[in-house]
Formats: structure tokens, C-alpha cells, sequence
């Protein structure tokens, strides 16, 4: 299974959800399918799934979904207790599996020598996990993830076949200053305050 | 002022700073804070397995408009160094950080952890405080807010004893 594929299958129904991508591939060939100021790219390796719990909790009737790696969550295990426990309705968690830390030489994981984070997220207390072992079965997966409450936790073990896609457009910060006016504008909310000089009061 | 009225001191300056959003992990210590910020409803408590992903929890926190605090203890502090630098520096997000001060002067414990705490808030540019008088919590915590929305930067309030209603306040003596 090509990650690639899966990742076109969530953007046929990924509508309006805010998107939280581990740093590498999975956010370039995002990127390359659906830019947008929605788009938040992690650069923490293992707190993808963190930083969309925080948005799930913070934002509880806005659909996030995280787009996390083997390598990336072996690093941050506990984030599965800790969303089990908080039980976020709006959170999809998609894990690409592909055995090895991509973006950092290709050296095996854990995961390669036979750990099953699905298992491991069903055994930490979120219910509905379980692997797709298609790209039909994933396509169907995330829609019914995108519809029903969660959290959802949804495996792909995908091969390490890359997709030629453009480089991520803009830095750290400007990511984060365009995915929070993109929240502004979408939740008519006010986030950045700024206030008038002294000399005004 | 004892520990429970020291417990409401802080969290009521808290919300009075705006702060909604809790992230935690317990200490001993901060027993009686964690009951406070428990119990209040009208906060969103996200009580945590390890300290580095309540950094990652209220920077996704912010990002959707909430304002945000993490509670640790040092410990979880060094714990939380890659995404202090990683995420909140990197990306610019303000967080204020209430770090329990173990080691601190006269502790009988952790004396190492206290000994470096200062030194890498400072390594990092993280401008810090450290509380010792309850009496000045809830101002010193809306300033705090202040600076770290204002410098989009995390800023450190270090709990002592004192401030948590645990021990006598120097100058009371």
C-alpha cells in the first residue's frame, strides 16, 4: 500500500478538518494533494499526536486529524493513554506505518521487529483501532472516521515508495501565523489580540 | 496562608489571567493545586503521562485560541526540553510554564535538579520568576500572561514552598 494513495482517499473526505502532519514525507505529499492554511506540519519528532489532541480538546466541534509515523509515535507512546483518557469525539488519529524512520536514513523501527501500535493504542484504552489493509478498506475507515465520534485510531502499514511532490512552502512560523488566522476566519473567533498605545487611553 | 488558600490563590489567577486550558503531571507537592484545578469546571484539565506531550497538547491548545498553562515539577521540566526548543521556540507559541522548584534552598531532595533549573531557563531564553510570597500569586501570574502572549515565548514561574502554602514565608519570620 502506497501512503500516497491512502492520503488522496483522506482528501476525498477530509472537508474542513484541521490537519496535523509529522515532519517528512507524509506532510509533503499532503502538502502536494491539499495545500492550505489548514495544514499544520509538526517538527517535534513524536508530538504530531499530542499537538492534535491539544486542537481536539481546545476546539471540540472542529474534526482534527493527525497524520502520525511509526518512528514519530514510538517516541511519544503516551500520548495513547492520555487520549484514551480524554476521549476526544473529534480526533482521527491515522498512523502510516512503513518500518523504518524515513526521514532519517531508513533505519528499522520497533515496529519492523514485530510491535503492533494498533494493539498497542487498543491496549491503552482507544476503542476504535484497527488496521486498514487496503487503500479501498482505508478509504472507507476514514470515512466513517470523518462521520462517527472518536478518538479513532487507524493503521496503514505502507511501503517507503516515495511520490515526487514540491517542497513545504513556508517555515515554522509562518505556518503557524497562517493556521491561526485560518482558524480565526473559519470559527469567526478572535485568537491574536493587540492593543492601542498608551498614548490612546 | 495555608495550602488550600494558596491552591485557589493560584488557579483563581490563573483564570483571572485568562487561562482555561491545563495541562499537569502530579507531584507531591502540588497535591493540593491539582485537587483546585481538578474540581473547577470551567477549566479544561489534561492530566498527563509525561510532561514533554503537555507541551505538545497546549501548543495545539493555542493554536485553536485557547491559553494555556503546564504544571510539573522541574524534573518534567528537563523532561520537556526538545519541545520546548522544537515547538514553542521554534514556532513562536507563548506557554506559561509553573514549574514546582524541587531542590530548591533548604529541600531535602533533588538538590541537582535545583541546582540547574536556573541555569538552563537561562540556556533556553526563558524568562523566569521565582514565586515566594502567595500574597503576590495572582498578580504575578496575569503578568507572566502578559509577557509570554506579548514575547510569544514560554515564560517559567517557579513554585516554591512558600508560595504553595507549604512553608513559612521568609520575611514572616
Amino acid at each position: 500500500m502506497k501512503r500516497f494513495d491512502c492520503l488522496k482517499a483522506l482528501a476525498a473526505v477530509a472537508q474542513d478538518a484541521l490537519i496535523v502532519s509529522s515532519a517528512g514525507a507524509t506532510t509533503l505529499e499532503w502538502n502536494g494533494i491539499r495545500p492550505g492554511d489548514g495544514n499544520f506540519r509538526v517538527r517535534t519528532l513524536g508530538l504530531c499526536s499530542s499537538i492534535a489532541l491539544g486542537m481536539a480538546l481546545g476546539l471540540p466541534h472542529r474534526r482534527v486529524v493527525a497524520l502520525d509515523g511509526d518512528g514519530s509515535l514510538l517516541m511519544n507512546l503516551c500520548s495513547l493513554p492520555t487520549i484514551a483518557r480524554m476521549k476526544p469525539k473529534n480526533l482521527l488519529h491515522v498512523l502510516f506505518d512503513n518500518e523504518v524512520y524515513e526521514a532519517s536514513g531508513s533505519k528499522k523501527t520497533a515496529t519492523a521487529a514485530g510491535t503492533d501500535l494498533v494493539g498497542v493504542a487498543r491496549a491503552a484504552g482507544i476503542e476504535k483501532a484497527r488496521w486498514a489493509k487496503s487503500v479501498e478498506e482505508f478509504a472507507q475507515t476514514v470515512a466513517e472516521g470523518m462521520k462517527s465520534d472518536g478518538p479513532h485510531f487507524i493503521g496503514a502499514k505502507v511501503t517507503t515508495a516515495r511520490t515526487e511532490v514540491p517542497p513545504y512552502p513556508l517555515d515554522e512560523v509562518e505556518n503557524k501565523y497562517r493556521f491561526i488566522r485560518h482558524v480565526e476566519k473559519t470559527e469567526n473567533i478572535k485568537i491574536f489580540q493587540t492593543n492601542l498605545p498608551a498614548s490612546y487611553k | 496562608m495555608n495550602e488550600e488558600s494558596a491552591a485557589q490563590t493560584i488557579v483563581n489567577g490563573l483564570k483571572a489571567a485568562g487561562i482555561d486550558f491545563i495541562a499537569t503531571l502530579p507531584d507531591i507537592n502540588l497535591a493540593r493545586l491539582l485537587d483546585e484545578i481538578e474540581q473547577d469546571a470551567a477549566v479544561t484539565h489534561v492530566p498527563l503521562c509525561r510532561e514533554e506531550e503537555g507541551i505538545g497538547i497546549c501548543a495545539g491548545a493555542y493554536l485553536v485560541g485557547r491559553k494555556c498553562a503546564a504544571l510539573m515539577q522541574n524534573g518534567g521540566f528537563f523532561n520537556s526540553n526538545n519541545a520546548i526548543v522544537s515547538t514553542l521556540l521554534q514556532y513562536q507559541i507563548p506557554l506559561l510554564l509553573l514549574i514546582y522548584y524541587a531542590g530548591d534552598i533548604g529541600d531535602r531532595t533533588f538538590a541537582t535538579s535545583g541546582a540547574m533549573t536556573e541555569p538552563v531557563l537561562r540556556a533556553l531564553g526563558i524568562r523566569y520568576y521565582v514565586m515566594r510570597q502567595a500574597g503576590e500569586a495572582a498578580e504575578v501570574i496575569k503578568r507572566a500572561q502578559v509577557l509570554a502572549e506579548d514575547s510569544k515565548r514560554p515564560v517559567a514561574l517557579l513554585l516554591t514552598k512558600e508560595v504553595l502554602g507549604l512553608r513559612s514565608e521568609l520575611a514572616s519570620l
